[in-house]
């Protein structure tokens, strides 16, 4: 378990957040009044039961959709009210995200895939190929930087993915199922990492998933149940 | 108002510095375009060749279009004679017969549009005798242009060349009829003698051509011999222009009376031009040109429809990578510029194989028509063929750019 330092840096804070859809005259609430704070060196499991919401609030966390109501502060920020752009760019230089599918580009090799996030944020070719050595020296991957990403093994993608959302040093990570489609020794692997890089990154880190194992790895859990979060 | 705010966080220290990498970013986007339409080139390869040939015919038929004309109108003559504008003084209408002095005939080859003038001189009923029998026949002494002019070229034997004219050689060409009912047959006629008013001729060759048929019983002497040994030769009452090409017939006619007025008395000039014939040729170069160039556009268009077509679906099918990259911060301009130059790199490519291509016909084309290609009007049509392409890649790629870049994320990033 991680030792959190209480009095580490405020990352996330929501206050009241809420999430409706519309379906025909009917509103279906997914998400009523989510309280959450994540500090940095924190990580922090959100579990819950399939179409409980969880995917739904990380979206909301990494600004892909906004919510229906409440705060959203990052660093004291209130990221709903940036411009399209400038949630972009927030996100590309302060966000890291790791895919329960992990999402890696076809056709294209380990180093093309963690080049993108560093060509969205502008870093001079000549910084890129030691910043993605180190992203996946941190992973045990350097050796397979040549290599394509569809020649790779489910736990290597993974871990690949988990470089990509490193390799521009973001201040906070999100991951939706990061173990989903892993066995359990490359569960524990990647978790490993996660646990390394919150304590040594003094990231904070996010996590969406419904197995208690990697909840367990996590310094704090909380469940999503009937669009209420709870933490335990 | 974005970027005011931006500016006010990056101040606030919650985002690092602008790095000034814009430009950086753009040339990052643009090889990564490049690589994608290089890696997926298959799904290209069609509407490239599609592009590249309609560039390549645009290029060869525009560069070598005149050449073409020329030649196609030179074989179209041979048939009608769509560009020869006959000139002549009318006998019947004063009481002395005009002819063409030879400063007229300088000056008429110096119009613009002419490309050959010949004259002739006429002297009906001429005999020859041939093994007791008596041959009745027109005789025409003619300069060397005369050949080229109608097409003429030698059934046995050769024509008149300029040699022949200079030295007033006794030489003579028959028609073939002519030869035949002299001689037996027109092979047997080669290298015989011709005698005609106390003169002896060595039959030289036998015209041939399209149109030999109207002079198949005549026989022709250089300009020059007939004019110092036949008596009773016409002058030169008759002259006829060829055109370069069926454009400047028009112009031609017109300058004609003004240019010989000019020069000496115009009473009982004549102008003649097949009018009608003419137009047909026209109207025949007109349909055959709309076939080509709609052929070539809708080449052009097919590709562009094709980009179009594989762009939208590309946007379709990458949806989730679009939605990868917006969530890795990509802003909507930088996956509207990826996308937009992927649809140009596409154009680009294809117009450049299509130049090199169309180089290839051009050279080709040249060598057969024995011409040289206008280096002008082809850096012009290589021009022309860039730019069309940058246009076709826009135009076939915004709207598909538009709509990737203005993907929600959360809808990319859910789409299955």
């Amino acid at each position: 378990m991680n030792n959190v330092k209480k009095d580490n840096e405020l990352v996330i804070d929501i206050q009241h957040l809420t999430k409706d859809y519309i379906s025909g005259t009917e509103k279906i609430s997914v998400l009523k009044d989510i309280n959450l704070e994540v500090r940095r060196g924190e990580m922090m499991a959100i579990m819950g039961p399939s179409g409980s919401g969880k995917s739904t609030l990380l979206f909301i966390l990494g600004i892909f959709q906004p919510p229906s109501g409440g705060v959203y502060n990052v660093a004291g920020i209130d990221v709903l009210k940036l411009s399209r752009d400038a949630q972009a760019i927030f996100r590309r230089e302060k966000m890291g995200f790791v895919f329960q599918s992990c999402d890696l580009l076809e056709n294209s090799t380990v180093y093309e895939n963690l080049e993108l996030p560093l060509i969205y944020t502008g870093v001079k070719r000549r910084e890129r190929p030691d910043k993605i050595m180190e992203a996946l020296q941190r992973v045990n991957l350097e050796h397979r930087v040549r290599q394509p990403s569809n020649r790779l093994s489910g736990g290597e993608r993974q871990r690949v993915s988990i470089a990509r959302a490193l390799v521009n040093e973001p201040e906070f990570i999100l991951a939706d199922e990061p173990t989903g489609q892993l066995d359990q020794a490359n569960s524990e692997r990647v978790m490993d990492y996660f646990v390394k890089i919150t304590e040594e990154a003094r990231v904070a880190m996010v996590i969406v998933t419904h197995d208690a194992a990697t909840a367990a790895r996590c310094s704090r859990r909380s469940l999503l149940s009937e669009g209420m979060l709870k933490t335990y | 108002m974005a970027n005011k705010t931006l500016q006010t966080l990056r101040a606030a220290g919650f985002l690092p510095p602008d790095r000034g990498t814009r430009l950086l970013r753009f040339g990052d986007l643009l090889r990564i375009s490049f690589r994608e339409v290089l890696r997926k080139r298959r799904r290209y390869i069609g509407v490239m060749a599609s592009i590249a040939l309609g560039t390549a015919g645009f290029i060869t038929i525009v560069t070598m279009g005149r050449d073409l004309k020329a030649n196609f109108n030179n074989d179209l003559d041979l048939l009608g004679g769509a560009t020869i504008i006959a000139a002549h003084f009318d006998p019947q209408m004063y009481d002395r017969q005009e002819w063409f002095r030879n400063q007229t005939v300088a000056a008429i080859e110096t119009i613009p549009g002419v490309r050959d003038v010949t004259k002739s001189r006429l002297r009906s009923g001429a005999t020859t005798t041939y093994q007791e029998k008596v041959y009745g026949f027109n005789l025409s002494g003619v300069d060397n242009n005369y050949w080229s002019l109608f097409s003429f070229s030698p059934q046995h034997g050769r024509l008149f060349n300029a040699t022949d004219i200079a030295e007033g050689r006794k030489v003579a060409v028959l028609g073939q009829d002519l030869a035949k009912t002299i001689f037996g047959s027109p092979e047997a006629a080669i290298g015989q003698i011709l005698n005609m008013d106390n003169n002896l001729y060595q039959v030289v060759g036998i015209i041939g051509g399209v149109r030999a048929a109207d002079k198949s019983l005549m026989a022709f002497l250089p300009i020059t011999t007939a004019q110092s040994r036949i008596p009773n030769i016409s002058e030169v009452s008759s002259l006829y222009i060829r055109c370069n090409t069926w454009d400047d017939v028009a112009s031609v006619a017109a300058a004609l009376p003004e240019v010989i007025k000019a020069n000496q008395t115009d009473k009982g000039l004549r102008v003649q031009v097949g009018w009608e014939p003419l137009k047909q040729v026209q109207r025949m170069f007109w349909w055959v040109s709309l076939f080509i160039y709609a052929s070539i556009g809708a080449t052009l268009v097919l590709g562009g429809f094709g980009i179009w077509n594989i762009m939208m679906a590309a946007v379709s099918a990458r949806t989730r990578e679009i939605g990868l990259k917006k969530a890795m911060g990509a802003e909507d301009s930088d996956i509207l510029w990826q996308f937009l130059f992927e649809a140009l790199t596409v154009t680009f490519t294809s117009a450049f194989l299509g130049v090199m291509m169309g180089r290839v016909g051009i050279e080709y084309m040249s060598r057969m028509l024995g011409s040289s290609p206008p280096e002008g009007l082809f850096m012009l049509c290589l021009a022309a063929g860039l730019a069309f392409a940058a246009v076709l890649g826009i135009g076939a790629g915004l709207y598909p750019s538009i709509r990737a870049s203005r993907m929600q994320v959360v809808d990319a990033m859910r789409y299955e």
